[in-house]
């Protein structure tokens, strides 16, 4: 978050310098109940055994606690800036790690609030109209704070994503060598450019590891072949021819045949056999192997 | 002409690889909604594939926006691709089979063409470009 973020945010949630002024006169009062409020807030907390579960050991407990007493006499300390935020991220991310849902997040700010409310009341005792409009004040910047914490976990969820998407990615290409010689690459889904590196890379590592002489890539699984994609296969053929293997494509799907027909796309390159048990007998033509039909339907290879 | 597009969905923004990947996606999905049949619905995301990716080859960055039109007779889909890039110095030749600055195969425009019912191009170098594609139902132009 940048500061020009921070104060547009602010704008949004219309907290203003009168606010500021509030909550500053508030500090005593905060200094004072830090410890009760806090406390309590964790017995009641506890008392819910889902919860327990997060804090597992004493000083974890006692450190949230601690930052949670000093996060309710810096609400009332003004200069809610930059580093206001920074110190507010950093206990979302805390709460994250020790995968507290941010419903739990949430939800805990009600009762935060609740004691709050009750605690004013007294302090303000006669004085109903000032102690609304602190509350009032006080529930802006606890808004924000709420903004910033959905911020930090929703962060963090991106970038687990991110690093599964890596993961899937580099699974989801196996090679499968299944007979001497002869490979088949199992392509699915959305290859973007970065992918289709991988894929490549991947393959021509195999063929030099297994001597491959043929291989069979199927893009049964593959929505959708641009330009891009395409040229990616002939340029990944033609890699493999070098290290001295022929490559076969199957699985082009009528769609996408069509669409690189009018695309204008010339595949004439390819060696392509309509589906994956056709290419695998191509290949096991190529390689000399002879299918030989024995009794009740079985069959079995021989190498001519 | 069919009816007009009335309904506009958020233009999404071309940043990187992932978002090409969202745009034809996109566009897949509102074409099947309005009832495209497999082959049409490959024809189109293919072609925004090819304009999205120039966006980000050549532009950098930019936006892809889609209008649907689901009320006539012929439903039909108009895809906006903008950008705020070089710009292309000679239309013409950029639309010619082969042409590319890149060294590519030269068949993104041209083949885009090929794959919808419609297509414009405004281009001004140091402005930028906007292709418009757009493609009906029941295709307004013989295969
Ligand atoms: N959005 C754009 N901004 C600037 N120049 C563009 C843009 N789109 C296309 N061009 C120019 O038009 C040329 C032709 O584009 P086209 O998509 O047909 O081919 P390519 O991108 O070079 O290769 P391919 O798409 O086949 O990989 C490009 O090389 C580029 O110079
Ligand atoms: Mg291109």
């Amino acid at each position: 978050m940048t500061e020009e973020e921070l104060s547009h945010r602010m704008k949004v949630i219309q907290f203003t310098e009168e606010d500021v002024a509030r909550l500053k006169k508030l500090s005593p009062y905060a200094r004072e109940y830090a410890e009760p409020v806090i406390e309590e807030f964790y017995r009641h907390l506890l008392s819910f055994e889902e919860m327990r579960a997060f804090f597992p050991d004493r000083r974890t407990l006692d450190y949230v606690k601690r930052k949670q007493k000093e996060y309710f006499v810096r609400l009332t300390e003004g200069d809610y800036g930059m580093k206001y935020v920074e110190d507010r991220l950093l206990i979302g991310a805390v709460h994250e790690k020790i995968d507290l849902p941010i419903k739990t997040y949430l939800a805990m700010y009600a009762y935060y609030e609740n004691q709050v409310a009750s605690r004013l009341r007294a302090a303000f005792a006669g004085h109903a109209d000032e102690a609304f409009d602190v509350f009032l004040s006080l529930i802006k910047l606890i808004r924000l704070d709420m903004i910033l914490a959905i911020d930090a976990y929703s962060l963090r969820r991106e970038q687990t994503i991110r690093q599964q998407e890596e993961a899937i990615r580099e699974l989801s290409t196996p090679v499968l060598r299944i007979r001497d010689r002869l490979l088949i690459l199992p392509i699915i889904g959305l290859i973007d450019r970065k992918r289709a590196t991988q894929i490549t890379a991947q393959l021509l590592t195999s063929i030099r590891n297994a001597r491959a002489r043929v291989i069979v890539i199927d893009i049964t699984g593959v929505p959708v072949v641009d330009t891009d994609t395409a040229n990616h296969l002939v340029q990944t053929v033609e890699a493999a021819r070098l290290l001295g293997a022929q490559v076969i494509t199957t699985g082009l799907s009528s769609e996408i045949a069509q669409t690189i027909v009018r695309l204008g796309v010339d595949l004439s390159r390819l060696n392509t056999v309509g589906d994956l048990q056709g290419g695998v007998e191509e290949a096991e033509r190529i390689l000399g192997y002879r299918v030989i039909r024995g009794e009740g339907g079985s069959s079995y290879l021989e190498a001519g | 002409m069919a009816a007009p597009f009335e309904k506009y969905l958020e233009p999404l923004a071309i940043e990187g690889e992932r978002d090409i990947v969202s745009a034809r996606e996109r566009v897949r999905d509102a074409a099947r909604g309005l009832g495209f049949s497999a082959v049409e619905l490959t024809l189109l995301a293919t072609a925004v594939s090819e304009i999205a990716r120039n966006i980000i080859e050549y532009a950098g960055h930019g936006t892809i926006s889609l209008r649907l039109s689901d009320s006539g007779r012929n439903p039909g889909i108009e895809v906006v691709a903008e950008d705020r890039g070089p710009g292309i110095e000679n239309i013409e030749l950029a639309l010619q089979d082969g042409y590319s600055t890149r060294r590519s195969l030269g068949m993104g425009l041209p083949g885009a063409r090929r794959l919808v019912d419609e297509f414009q191009i405004e281009s001004t170098v140091g402005k930028g470009t906007r292709v418009i594609l757009r493609k009906w139902k029941t295709s307004t132009k013989a295969a």
